[in-house]
């Protein structure tokens, strides 16, 4: 790569990077804090690690892997100038997140399509979803890693053995996440899972009778359980207003009590404008995981990196709207923007999947190259 | 550890709050330019490389209304082939089926094709069914492929043909050059036979007329010395070598 190819690469690393110490060292400056200052030194500092050595070693897309991170840091930023203690918490959480991702990306480098794997995944992945049903003491949210591995399932499906199979995993896993009452993620893998079989299959009939019985679910579940249709108690968008459009200085006492999640935290802190533009980075990520479906060699990673795609880029837009009321569902959390271990796990496994979809892609263009040359 | 004045840090703080924000704009837009640098970066290697991600082309003999002969389509590594909009391979033929068959390349094989139940595929006039796709049926290259009423002829690209993939995969040390290693027979040891026909073979055609069969130029002698360099114009500056293009570098560092 020239240099005039790569500088948009090193202009946005370098701001991501510029961006993720300044967001530390302000609250370190009020309070002189030392576990912000290091913070502001230790999170760009694992960054430019992982976006150079790792992303090398591993072959990991560098874009995927800067923006994810980046989101990472935010939701380390979002506890920083009220909570230290919770925003170095949130930075060790991040840590095996990493590991998740580079799962995924190995994992995503040697997995084909075949019923050995869309059974297993398939599996692991209801077992995740009904461990609540299973065992009512269990308190792991482990529904978006479930869902993460139910994406493998129904693309090795859809790819290999056509959609009347994958819609038994698909509704498996509806039916199984609106039995536990999380009905936000069943929402969200709903619309994903439709927008999947229209993308792979195509048929008329198929999206048609899938949609029929989604919509039924839904209208069911909105009979039984009435009351689950509510907004979410959060911020309102006054509150929000009121903190200035570039935020204000909140002392740990002076937090709503609504504002538990990290969007709402990242507003006050650091006002409207700020968030509003961090949430608008969900879409190049979901630019370019739709490049990556694009570019991929077989249907299975294709739909993989579509789905990889479609998740966070739809949570990210219910989040908004849940943020501000406008969804009578319950509070979605932003994908990165999070604090449960497992769900922010499950969402870095899923751009190591993506990485290595790409490292794929990159491999089979090298070696398209190579016969080309041979062929000469 | 160090902290500043509450005046000085509402200053610091104003400041760096726009400052967040503009950072975060750029963000935005480097995110956005980078895409778009990769896309076209992608776009100008598709272009060196027309047949990337394919592995040859069907040809169609006979077909429809739709699908006049001599039409071809870019075969991918896998894939469904049926009527339908959304498949790899749109047959538009009587007797297709929707999604008619999956196929998918093995290296070293050829093309598995595996039917959906109930189509009918014939591959070189031998009908296949699930059963025998599943012992393994592969389309080699010159195979002819017939779904519905269309003839389909796979040619495979010459890289990816047996003859080729053992020689990509183990590619023999080459013998060291010597420079005596070619010498002329000596003279009278090789007899050469004129090129006379048998009786039952017409006399051959010549290509060429007659009157322009002997060549306008003389054979060069074996022994002539090498052409004298031309004089070079002292005011001409010796000739760089030509830099290679952006295309040819792309093939020199993926052949590395």
């Amino acid at each position: 790569m020239n240099r005039k190819q790569s500088s948009p690469r090193f202009r946005f690393a370098f701001a991501a990077l510029l961006l993720s110490a300044l967001l530390f060292l302000l609250p370190a400056v009020r309070s002189g804090d030392r576990r912000l200052y290091l913070l502001a030194a230790l999170v760009p500092a694992f960054m430019l690690l992982c976006c150079t050595v790792l992303a090398r070693l591993f072959s990991l897309d560098r874009m995927a892997l800067t923006l994810a991170l980046f989101l990472c840091s935010l939701g380390i930023a979002a506890f920083a100038p009220a909570d230290p203690d919770a925003a170095v918490a949130q930075a060790l959480r991040c840590i095996p997140g990493m590991a998740a991702l580079l799962i995924g990306a190995v994992l995503m480098r040697s997995l084909s399509t075949s019923m050995l794997s869309a059974v297993s995944s398939a599996f692991l992945g209801l077992l995740m979803l009904s461990a609540k049903l299973l065992v009512p003491a269990f308190s792991v949210p482990l529904a978006e890693a479930g869902l993460a591995l139910l994406l493998v399932s129904v693309a090795s499906l859809l790819s290999g053995r056509g959609s009347g199979l994958a819609l038994i995993p698909g509704f498996a896993a509806l039916i199984l996440l609106l039995t536990g009452g999380d009905i936000t993620l069943a929402a969200l893998w709903g619309l994903t899972f439709l927008l999947l079989i229209f993308a792979a299959d195509g048929r008329f009939l198929v999206i048609l009778s899938a949609f029929c019985v989604t919509v039924l679910l839904f209208f069911g579940y909105s009979r039984l359980f009435p009351s689950d249709f509510h907004p979410a108690d959060t911020v309102s968008l006054n509150t929000l207003i009121s903190a200035g459009w570039t935020g204000t200085d909140i002392l740990p006492g002076e937090l709503p009590s609504a504002a538990a999640s990290l969007f709402p935290r990242l507003s006050l802190h650091f006002g409207l404008l700020f968030a509003g533009l961090t949430v608008l980075l969900f879409l190049p990520l979901s630019l370019r995981g739709v490049f990556i479906a694009t570019s991929s060699r077989t249907r299975f990673h294709a739909v993989i990196s579509m789905g990889v795609s479609l998740l966070p880029a739809l949570q990210a837009l219910a989040a908004l709207l849940s943020v501000f009321g406008f969804l009578p569902l319950p509070e979605v959390c932003f994908p990165f923007l999070t604090s449960s271990l497992p769900d922010l796990c499950a969402e870095l496994f899923m751009i190591g999947m993506l990485c290595g979809i790409s490292a794929r892609n990159e491999a089979d263009l090298a070696e398209d190259a190579h016969l080309a040359m041979l062929a000469k | 550890m160090f902290s500043v004045t509450p005046e000085l840090y509402a200053t610091v703080s104003l400041v760096s709050r726009w400052l967040f924000v503009f950072i975060a704009l750029l963000l935005l837009l480097f995110a956005l330019l980078w895409q778009r640098a990769e896309r076209r970066e992608r776009k100008e290697r598709f272009k060196n490389l027309p047949g990337a991600g394919t592995i040859g082309e069907l040809l169609v003999l006979s077909g429809s209304d739709e699908l006049p002969p001599d039409t071809w389509f870019p075969v991918p590594r896998e894939g469904v082939l049926g009527s339908l909009r959304s498949c790899d391979l749109v047959i538009p033929c009587p007797g297709v089926s929707a999604r008619h068959l999956d196929f998918s390349w093995q290296d070293g094989t050829g093309l598995l094709i595996r039917p959906h139940i109930g189509c009918k595929v014939l591959v070189d006039g031998t009908p296949v069914d699930r059963r025998s796709a599943s012992e393994g049926v592969p389309l080699l290259h010159g195979s002819v492929l017939q779904v519905g009423t269309g003839v389909l002829r796979l040619q495979v690209f010459a890289a990816l043909t047996p003859a080729n993939q053992a020689f990509s995969q183990a590619v023999p040390p080459a013998p060291p050059v010597q420079e005596t290693a070619f010498r002329m027979p000596p003279q009278g040891t090789v007899q050469y036979r004129d090129p006379v026909p048998p009786a039952w073979q017409a006399p051959p055609v010549p290509v060429v007329p007659p009157e322009m069969q002997q060549s306008p130029v003389p054979p060069v002698p074996v022994n002539a010395a090498p052409p004298a360099p031309l004089p070079q114009n002292p005011e001409m500056p010796p000739e760089k070598p030509a830099r290679p293009k952006r295309a040819d570098r792309w093939k020199e560092d993926w052949s590395e």
